[in-house]
């Protein structure tokens, strides 16, 4: 990864950070320049572009499209990947926050804070389907 | 990678499903202010697998489920 894609992919996470949505390609410059830069941040595992499309699925831990785990942080809301993702939102933003997601088994709301990195309920589980070794295989499965 | 409220829940949800791996909430928040803290620094590169293999380590995520490509 060059600095140039480097720059680029800050360029990305910036205006996510600023604007509480992820950009599109004609937003950050030449539109043919930014889709070449994000192809290879792509292939790196350093964002995630939907295929179909080219437009951003992930910069992790965000997701710039609407997913079961919102995180409301640094006056935000956001969406986070899976609940990994949603913690890492407060983690990436050095603040406190909440995690408001149901339970994919039987649809209970479930809430979180984090207050100085730990999660206010202690009781909560987190399960892990895909081992390590496959998650990149399909990331959005994982 | 989901949250739940209990191992009844997790079982039920995987059906006939052979199961990943469960950890506290508690210890996926020191995973996940491990591995994203810095994903917003202006000097942000790619962890490498090693130090990537370094978080969980110190974590006690170990064995072949936690081990990475």
């Amino acid at each position: 990864m060059d600095e140039a894609d480097l720059g680029l992919r800050r360029r990305t996470y910036a205006f996510l950070v600023e604007h509480g949505r992820a950009p599109g390609a004609e937003e950050l410059g030449d539109p043919d320049d930014v889709l070449d830069g994000w192809r290879r941040l792509h292939a790196e595992h350093a964002i995630v572009l939907n295929p179909a499309t080219d437009e951003l699925r992930m910069l992790n831990p965000f997701s710039a499209v609407p997913t079961a785990y919102r995180v409301a942080a640094g006056a935000r809301w956001w969406y986070g990947n899976c609940a990994w993702d949603a913690f890492g939102i407060c983690a990436a933003l050095h603040t406190d926050g909440r995690v408001e997601t149901s339970c994919p088994d039987c649809g209970e709301t479930l809430t979180v804070e984090i207050r100085d990195e730990r999660p206010d309920d202690e009781s909560l589980l987190f399960h892990c389907l895909v081992p390590a070794e496959r998650w990149w295989d399909d990331i959005v499965f994982t | 990678m989901n949250l739940f409220r209990s191992e009844e829940h997790i079982s039920r949800w995987l059906g006939g499903r052979k199961p990943g791996t469960t950890i506290p909430v508690t210890k996926l928040s020191e995973l996940a202010h491990a591995w994203w803290d810095d994903r917003l620094s202006p000097d942000w590169v790619p962890h490498t697998r090693d130090q990537n293999m370094a978080i969980l380590d110190r974590l006690g995520l170990t064995g072949e489920f936690w081990t990475l490509p």
